[in-house]
């Protein structure tokens, strides 16, 4: 049996059979998918029951394996994978008691409610994300979809004056200003330099498939030369077109469905569930992006 | 010539031929303007001339005015027009355009997110009626949403959870939200900043109707942390503002629109600000009373 992808949405994402990602990978296997990451930008592996060294295993078929920021400010008894930094906890556990949900003014759960805004991974990363994996342990039996939207589609839409108009725009994003958004100050004090905003193009282009697309996410606070509220006014703009429900994927977890997407071609965001009564413990690595660098020249203006 | 009211969508939105408001109204004119707005939510007139002062006195016939907030944080050389009209212009008090770093157009900015008029007041706003003098070549639309039918689309599960919840609106919120920040109004008006409290889900006094009471203003939900109900309140928003409930006002000079702040959000949208002259002027109607008990503010 070979892989197969069948489209489950008129734009983008795929559903990727007749592969078992839990062992090692040929190469063609590897070129497959990445030529579909390339077309779908988002897809979808279901009944994959993957460990954690497995995950990481598939994952670095692809590039060099991210670090997670949340794991990098996390004191090590709140971290639930010990020194495994590169191996994002996307749960409402608390710590490494697994037996305890966290609780409702837990600063964790205050800081994760932001990936309920629209965001590209990592994006407050000099390079941000390029593909990001999550893999479904344990699902709640209500809510919880994780949505994408396909910045391709949203760039493609805009008419020509827009589109120009937005070509040499640089915008800043930090981790900050997401948090701040829903009232949640990100404490700067051992972390400054991880905190401080860096500069990213607004249209890119994506390195293999030549298709430009919207680089957008909550952490952007500002567009360099523009007076703060008006950037942000704009940029919220800019995300509602390009979240609009055409452009728009919701994914319905189930246990051991692995989703893979490249960050530099969608945005995604978690939605709601009783995080107080329900288990959600979903698994995250990711790579380093390719192709976001703004050149410092430029970035200086 | 009679009054006839065409509806614009399916839920919200009336378009009202055969009436001149510039000239004294009839009781029975009243009170079909007012039926319509119960019914519809927003009133579109066209080709109402009105100065400020026809303005005024035909919004007396719907209650008592509003000063305008606007004016209220201005200090008096700022001010371009009397204190009951709300200035929604890009000209400074000269008519001169603001420059792209103007206080007064960072903070207008604000008026782009979806909002229901003086939310941040403990009794807040009923109708605000709002006329065309300039309008601009492109853009600056007002888009309004049907915050009934948003209620009505809810899931029983949410309404239930809703149904007893109060927010605390304030101005500095909605600005907050697009990094103006507090401090940028100025020391004397911090005091008018204070938030109020609001019932989420509010009844219409005639209709009788349920609707969200959302607002750009809502910083949090009493007893819940903040994250939690920003988040919570973004998500009612996006829910409330979905195409099926709004209304896209395409101005025209002289254009007359009325909004019931009791049962619709608006916002406005972009326009090139910096070139062409917008100026629309708001009279706005106090409300009946309060939507939730207020704490007592120590003196």
């Amino acid at each position: 049996m070979g892989i197969e992808i069948r489209p489950v949405h008129p734009l983008f994402v795929g559903e990727v059979t007749g592969i078992d990602i839990t062992r090692p990978l040929f190469a063609d296997d590897v070129a497959a998918i990445e030529a579909g990451m390339d077309q779908y930008a988002v897809l979808v592996f279901p009944d994959q029951p993957l460990t954690d060294d497995q995950q990481c295993a598939f994952t670095a078929n692809f590039g060099e394996l991210e670090v997670t920021l949340a794991g990098q400010m996390a004191k090590p008894e709140h971290r639930r994978f010990g020194d495994k930094l590169e191996l994002g906890d996307i749960s409402n556990l608390d710590g490494a008691n697994e037996s305890r949900l966290r609780a409702r003014d837990d600063s964790r759960r205050m800081y994760a409610l932001a990936n309920r805004l629209w965001h590209s991974d990592a994006s407050f990363r000099a390079v941000g994300a390029g593909y990001t994996l999550l893999h479904a342990r344990i699902v709640p039996s209500k809510g919880a979809d994780t949505q994408f939207a396909d910045m391709r589609a949203a760039y493609d839409a805009l008419d020509d004056e827009t589109k120009a108009s937005l070509e040499p725009l640089i915008t800043e994003h930090s981790i900050i200003h997401s948090r701040e958004q829903i009232g949640f100050e990100v404490r700067s004090d051992e972390n400054a330099d991880r905190l401080k905003p860096v500069p990213h193009r607004l249209v890119i282009t994506h390195p293999k498939s030549g298709r430009k697309s919207l680089y957008l996410s909550s952490h952007i606070g500002a567009i360099q030369g523009w007076p703060v509220p008006e950037a942000r006014a704009f940029i919220r703009d800019l995300t509602e077109h390009a979240t609009q429900p055409e452009f728009v994927y919701a994914h319905k977890w189930k246990v051991n469905d692995l989703v893979m997407w490249d960050n530099r071609t969608v945005m995604h965001r978690a939605t709601r569930f009783n995080d107080l009564k329900d288990v959600r413990d979903l698994r995250r690595t990711s790579l380093k992006g390719v192709g976001l660098e703004v050149p410092h020249a430029m970035a200086a203006e | 010539m009679t009054m006839e009211i065409r509806p614009l969508t399916r839920f919200i939105g009336g378009e009202v031929s055969g009436i001149d408001l510039t000239r004294p109204l009839s009781n029975g004119h009243v009170a079909a303007i007012e039926a319509g707005m119960d019914r519809f939510a927003v009133l579109v007139f066209h080709d109402q001339h009105f100065d400020d002062e026809t303005q005024l006195a035909f919004s007396r016939n719907f209650g008592e005015l509003e000063v305008s907030s606007g004016a209220e944080m201005s200090r008096p050389e700022e001010r371009r027009l009397k204190m009951e009209m709300a200035d929604i212009s890009n000209l400074d008090s000269r008519n001169r355009l603001r420059r792209p770093d103007d206080r007064k157009r960072l903070n207008a900015l604000g008026n782009q997110l979806w909002h229901s008029d003086a939310s941040f007041r403990a009794i807040p706003a009923k109708y605000s009626m709002l006329s065309a003098r300039i309008v601009p070549a492109r853009g600056g639309n007002t888009e309004f949403a049907d915050m009934r039918a948003a209620y009505d689309a809810l899931d029983d599960d949410t309404k239930t959870e809703i149904a007893d919840l109060i927010t605390e609106h304030s101005n500095a919120y909605s600005r907050e939200t697009i990094g103006f920040m507090r401090d940028d109004y100025g020391q004397e008006f911090q005091d008018r900043l204070r938030p109020v409290r609001q019932s989420l889900v509010r009844t219409h006094p005639v209709t009788g109707r349920r609707s969200l009471y959302l607002s750009a203003h809502i910083g949090t939900i009493i007893g819940w942390p903040v994250p939690e109900a920003r988040a919570f309140i973004r998500d009612l928003t996006e829910h409330a503002t979905q195409r099926e409930f709004v209304y896209a006002h395409q101005w025209k000079q002289w254009d007359l629109v009325i909004w019931d702040n009791r049962t619709t959000m608006h916002r406005a949208r972009r326009y090139n600000d910096l070139t062409d002259i917008r100026d629309m002027r708001r009279s706005t109607i106090r409300g009946d009373g309060p939507t939730a008990e207020q704490i007592q503010q120590a003196a």
